[in-house]
């Protein structure tokens, strides 16, 4: 048997290519050969990767095909007609109402996939979530078989050092909250701006807030958060943009507590990395996030600024709370371990065979 | 408040909203959070830019949807006749018979207002001969006057149908401007974003350059 992935796209430092990536080196590992067939990748993965209509040269009776997906494309079309045992990864689609004010034909792509979510029903042999939430979707989507396989997290990166000018340039006693994500507008990056508002203003004056993630793409909704800083009066706000691997993890080990707002995720990958990075994490419970949270962290289920801010300040002003979050969050982590989410992979692509 | 907060086994919650609400009262009472001021940053919208992205290059006239017309269309003049003015030198009645008596006396005192006015006469005869010829000229020059304005009516109307037709070329032109001078706008502020992004980029990278100097001097 050989096992093959199809997706979109291949971005740096994105979760769905990260998870692509992890499932064919586990593949490989296990001995089954496994490649990565997409429509758009970054320059250097393009060694790794392959378009995907070069599938046919790779083509056998006995493959199974694995989609990621996660928007409309063109590469669902040649998905289907595939004559392998196909399973899909569905990694939920944003509802395309959040993109309608700031990107419009991500807002139709967005509307185009849920609709080809339905067209892939009796084509699949499985349809997987990446979590309960998303399994539900397929489910309601008239999926006939579904199960959820945890994203696939590679942790070891956290193992590199914090970048030494990071270190000196941020590591200088104030008090470092972190957002991480695309700068899109279902992450809701203005209420963390206002939540941090309010803390800035009320709490600690002497803290800082990073804002770490690409917006390329989406500079209309920078423009109108950038705006909004400005009226807010708010300082020490660092939009970095796409970083390299080092600068994340040392914006994740420089930080001090992990705050995520977002109204819309089919997973949240960023959640289990604060686990890791051993950040207490506040984050708004809204579709996929509680379950990420695996019974850990801090949920908050309404937007009030005030009390955000003062629990953002409970948090770090009480070691010992801190300390209780921390070590619950690092039991939940046990949760996302690579050789367990491996394992769960094995079973579907054992049941496919039989 | 009590719905606000949800967490994992062995957190106290009810110890973390007790915290939460001694804080904000503290900080209620210090007079540093204000009911208002919360309220303010809540209510604070975005203020996205209008996606020019989506105008279409090549405009449609949406002032005038039919737009201007390829040719102008021929201009109908207005049927104009001039009025005949015709003089009323009849009449009947007691006002005929005076006109009557007059025309009569008039006759036989011709030769005494003659002589007495002869001069006069002659001036007036003259005059009368020199107005018979100005105003048949002058029914003559009405005539070609009313061809003559006839078509330099004509001409108006061309004029004034080629000028409708220009005056929804410069609507249409106006309204275009308008459209590309608020693209260019929203382009000058997304410009001014990415010089932002690039200010706090070479902010950045001064900062890691002074700490990087200072970490290869000192060592």
């Amino acid at each position: 048997m050989r096992v093959h992935q199809f997706l979109t796209s291949f971005a740096y430092g994105d979760a769905i290519g990260n998870e692509a990536a992890e499932i064919r080196d586990f593949l490989r590992r296990q001995g089954i050969e496994s490649e990565i067939f997409c429509l758009f990748h970054h320059p250097r993965y393009a060694a790794q990767v392959h378009n995907y209509l070069e599938y046919d040269r790779f083509a056998a009776p006995d493959d199974v095909v694995i989609f990621h997906f996660s928007i409309g494309s063109p590469v669902t079309k040649k998905f289907l007609r595939l004559a392998a045992r196909k399973v899909i990864v569905y990694h939920n689609i944003t509802p395309h109402h959040f993109f309608l004010d700031y990107h419009r034909t991500l807002a139709k792509d967005c509307y185009k996939g849920r609709i080809e979510l339905k067209s892939f029903v009796s084509h699949v042999d499985l349809a997987l979530g990446d979590s309960e939430y998303n399994r539900k979707e397929l489910e309601e989507a008239g999926f006939p078989r579904t199960g959820v396989l945890p994203l696939v997290m590679d942790f070891d990166r956290f193992d590199l050092p914090v970048v030494p000018v990071l270190r000196r340039l941020y590591d200088d006693g104030k008090t470092n909250i972190l957002t991480v994500g695309r700068i899109i507008p279902n992450k809701c990056v203005e209420d963390v701006l206002k939540a941090f508002t309010v803390y800035q203003r009320q709490f600690n004056p002497d803290s800082r807030l990073f804002l770490v993630g690409e917006h390329r793409g989406f500079e209309r909704y920078l423009a109108a958060l950038q705006d909004l800083v400005t009226r807010l009066g708010v300082r020490h706000v660092h939009f970095t943009g796409h970083v390299p691997q080092a600068e994340a993890i040392s914006y994740w080990k420089l930080a001090h507590l992990y705050l995520h707002l977002s109204e819309h995720e089919g997973f949240c990958a960023p959640v289990p990395e604060a686990y890791r990075a051993g950040l207490p994490v506040v984050a708004f419970a809204a579709a996929a996030v509680p379950e990420t949270m695996a019974g850990a962290g801090l949920q908050v289920h309404r937007k009030d600024f005030s009390a955000i801010a003062a629990l953002i300040d409970t948090v770090l002003s009480t070691p010992a709370l801190k300390g209780q979050v921390v070590a619950g969050q690092r039991q939940a982590l046990a949760t996302y371990t690579r050789e367990r989410t491996g394992t769960i992979l094995l079973d579907y692509l054992r049941s496919l065979a039989a | 408040m009590e719905s606000f907060l949800s967490a994992g086994t062995g957190i106290d919650v009810d110890g973390i909203m007790e915290s939460i609400r001694r804080r904000i009262a503290e900080k209620k009472e210090s007079g540093l959070l204000k009911d208002h001021d919360v309220a303010e940053i809540e209510a604070m919208e975005l203020l996205p830019l209008p996606d020019f992205l989506e105008i279409p290059n090549v405009y449609r006239p949406s002032l005038y949807p039919e737009g201007p017309s390829a040719e102008v269309p021929p201009y109908v003049p207005i049927p104009f006749e001039p009025p005949v003015i015709t003089v009323d030198e009849s009449g009947s009645g007691l006002r005929g018979l005076l006109k009557a008596l007059m025309r009569g006396t008039r006759q036989v005192l011709m030769p005494l207002i003659r002589f007495m006015t002869r001069p006069l006469y002659l001036e007036l005869k003259q005059l009368g001969i020199d107005n018979q010829g100005a105003v048949h000229q002058s029914r003559e020059e009405s005539r070609g006057n009313h061809h003559r304005l006839t078509a330099r009516l004509d001409h108006f109307g061309h004029i004034t149908t080629q000028s409708r037709e220009y005056i929804k070329l410069l609507h249409n032109a106006l309204n275009n401007m308008i459209v590309e001078a608020s693209k260019l706008k929203i382009e000058e502020e997304l410009l001014k974003t990415r010089l932002r992004v690039l200010e706090d980029k070479i902010e950045f990278l001064e900062n890691r350059q002074r700490a990087v100097e200072e970490k290869a001097l000192t060592q």
